[in-house]
């Protein structure tokens, strides 16, 4: 993300906080930033912020609706005022020394409870020096707790545009497994790839084996890459005549360049006239 | 002595378990006050949630072995307040903690030093409900010295206190525990005297403390017990917990002692009181506990699928247990 883009998404945070708290934390809340000791002094008041503004979800007005929107965050509406207050806060640390900046934010990670840990991954996007969080993110990816692998994986432009490929495929992978609303990662589409499509596709034929349907978004990933060995596990799922998989994977067909496919799936009547439609995307399922 | 021949020992003195089931008390809610769930399974989480239990205050404790690095006291403050509660999530039972130094480990000063200083990070987290459970287990310079930091900031931080008393000259370590809390003018009513019994309960509750009573099968108090104590006290600013940890104890004290109670003719809003609300009251005055949280987590239908991710290996259902005995 460029850095005007994170100042204006900066601006945006400030404006919501100011409308959400009282005088008396805002007053608070502006002093730890100006301190002379901002980082010990953010440190510590990230954690007490539930304390001083409540546990409330913000409340927009119409501009501010407007404002997230212009900015790319608008995921941010259903926020409670806690976590908004964390990620600004962070938002705010000094940039200019890049090992002090890490070494505060990692020690906050160090001692996380949930609620902590989820504001941390959602300021990801918001911290500067983007490249020096890659590590403590995929170290996300690995954690067993619901809510926490929810902010990173939901609604949070950080992990497409900074994660290597083996880490990003690690999200989607266990995304899936954790039934995460996949609809929600942030650049799915445009992260997709080949040794992705394989993974998932073995994780299909996992989940058929054990008689289990598969997530129809699955095959948004697959359908690009598309080639005989990738087909002839279509196929398979194509015959499992569950509706809602069948047209998942016609979708997924007509999205590629593997004709063999696109003649087979024309010998489903029905997939064959839903497609001609039109009336099939990947927001319907 | 191997540890099974000392329990034969405490059955032939506090009598044999017998059987007995806890539909006397179906549909109550219950609080356990104190309970260390980082040493039990998720076995006993969901017979907890079956029996009724539907919050939970896990105190810091010690290992049974001594911890010997800083950094193994902040990976278990890290646990209290993280995997274990999203873990209690997950059978819908709200857990709250409670942090401190426990006195064994204050007897190694150099480490207990270092302690002090990690504890304000971890006090003023959300659902940190007091500074527990501290005070004396031998009773040294060294105990006194850290249960005496650890009031001040308790004091500093406006959060009540969970105070372990010994299980050796339990009467006079108890005693000396409150003398030293008033030393540093603490309000009595923010202050929870742990483990009581026969001999120390009446005095805690004359001097205006909380009295916390273990029910741990063959020490402490077993729930017969139990129940003559409220009714010959009374039901409050006394309240009920397990304390279970890694030793022989039970996560469902609290209900089968509900259930005891019920039995032998106690009022339900006495009941309530002592296995409940009481140590809402108590341990509320942290501004950390909010009895609304946890109505909302028990709404959690675990039948259905979890919120979130789950413990659950794929395709696992919720085991219930109805099985239970009477502690005596
Ligand atoms: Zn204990």
């Amino acid at each position: 993300m460029k850095r005007d883009d994170t100042r204006a998404m900066q601006n945006a945070l400030s404006a919501i906080v100011k409308s959400n708290v009282s005088a008396e934390s805002q007053n608070w809340l502006e002093s730890i930033i100006q301190s002379a000791d901002q980082s010990n002094k953010i440190s510590q008041a990230f954690v007490m912020v539930p304390r001083k503004t409540g546990k409330s979800i913000i409340q927009l007005n119409d501009e501010q609706k407007v404002l997230i929107e212009e900015v790319g965050i608008s995921y941010i509406s259903n926020w409670t005022i806690y976590r908004l207050c964390r990620v600004w806060l962070l938002s705010a640390l000094n940039s200019e020394d890049q090992d002090k900046l890490h070494a505060t934010v990692d020690r906050l990670f160090l001692a996380a409870e949930m609620n902590e840990a989820v504001a941390l991954y959602s300021a990801l996007p918001f911290l500067a020096h983007p490249e020096i969080w890659v590590k403590r993110c995929a170290e996300g990816i690995r954690s067993n707790i619901g809510s926490v692998l929810e902010a990173i994986m939901e609604n949070n432009p950080y992990p497409a545009e900074n994660l290597d490929e083996a880490a990003w495929n690690q999200l989607v992978l266990k995304a899936f497994f954790t039934e995460k609303n996949i609809k929600l990662i942030v650049g799915l589409d445009k992260r997709a790839n080949l040794d992705l499509a394989s993974t998932l596709i073995d994780y299909a034929k996992e989940r058929w084996a054990a008689g289990r349907k598969v997530n129809p978004q699955l095959w948004r990933l697959v359908g690009k890459f598309i080639n005989a060995e990738i087909f002839e596990t279509l196929k398979v799922g194509l015959q499992h005549y569950d509706q809602i998989e069948q047209r998942a994977i016609a979708l997924a067909v007509s999205q590629s360049n593997y004709q063999p496919a696109k003649d087979y799936i024309s010998t489903f009547p029905e997939l064959k006239l839903a497609l001609l439609e039109g009336n099939l995307n990947w927001d319907s399922f | 002595m191997c540890c099974s021949s000392s329990i034969e020992r405490d059955k032939a003195l506090m009598g044999e378990p017998e059987a007995f089931d806890i539909s006397a008390v179906k549909g109550m809610k219950f609080f356990d006050p104190h309970v260390h769930m980082t040493s039990r399974t998720t076995d006993d989480y969901q017979a907890m949630a079956d029996a009724g239990v539907v919050a939970l205050i896990e105190p810091a404790f010690w290992l049974g072995q001594p911890r010997t690095g800083l950094d193994s006291f902040r990976d278990y403050y890290s646990s209290l307040v993280g995997w274990e509660r999203f873990r209690s999530s997950q059978f819908g039972i709200k857990h709250y903690c409670t942090i401190g130094l426990n006195s064994r480990e204050a007897n190694n000063e150099s480490l207990a030093e270092q302690v002090m200083e990690i504890l304000p990070l971890f006090i003023y987290k959300e659902g940190v409900v007091g500074i527990g459970e501290i005070g004396f287990d031998d009773q040294t310079a060294a105990e006194e010295k850290y249960y005496r930091l650890q009031l001040q900031l308790a004091k500093e931080a406006g959060l009540p206190v969970q105070v372990h008393t010994p299980h050796r000259d339990k009467k006079k370590g108890t005693q000396r525990s409150m003398d030293i809390a008033l030393e540093h003018e603490l309000d009595p009513y923010s202050i929870i005297i742990d483990h009581n019994n026969e001999e120390t309960v009446k005095e805690v509750l004359d001097r205006g403390f909380w009295a916390a009573f273990t029910i741990y099968p063959f020490t402490k108090m077993g729930n017969e017990r139990m129940v003559e104590i409220v009714k010959q006290y009374g039901p409050e600013r006394i309240m009920v917990n397990s304390a279970a940890d890694w030793g022989i104890s039970d996560p469902l004290a609290v209900p089968k002692t509900a259930a005891l109670m019920k039995m032998r003719g106690l009022s339900d809003e006495a009941i309530e009181l002592v296995t409940y609300r009481n140590a809402i009251t108590a341990f509320a005055q942290s501004g950390q506990l909010d009895e609304a949280d946890f109505n909302a987590q028990k709404n959690v239908d675990l039948t259905e699928k979890f919120e979130g991710n789950t413990i659950l290996r794929g395709g696992q259902q919720p085991r219930t247990d109805k099985s239970s005995i009477i502690i005596s």
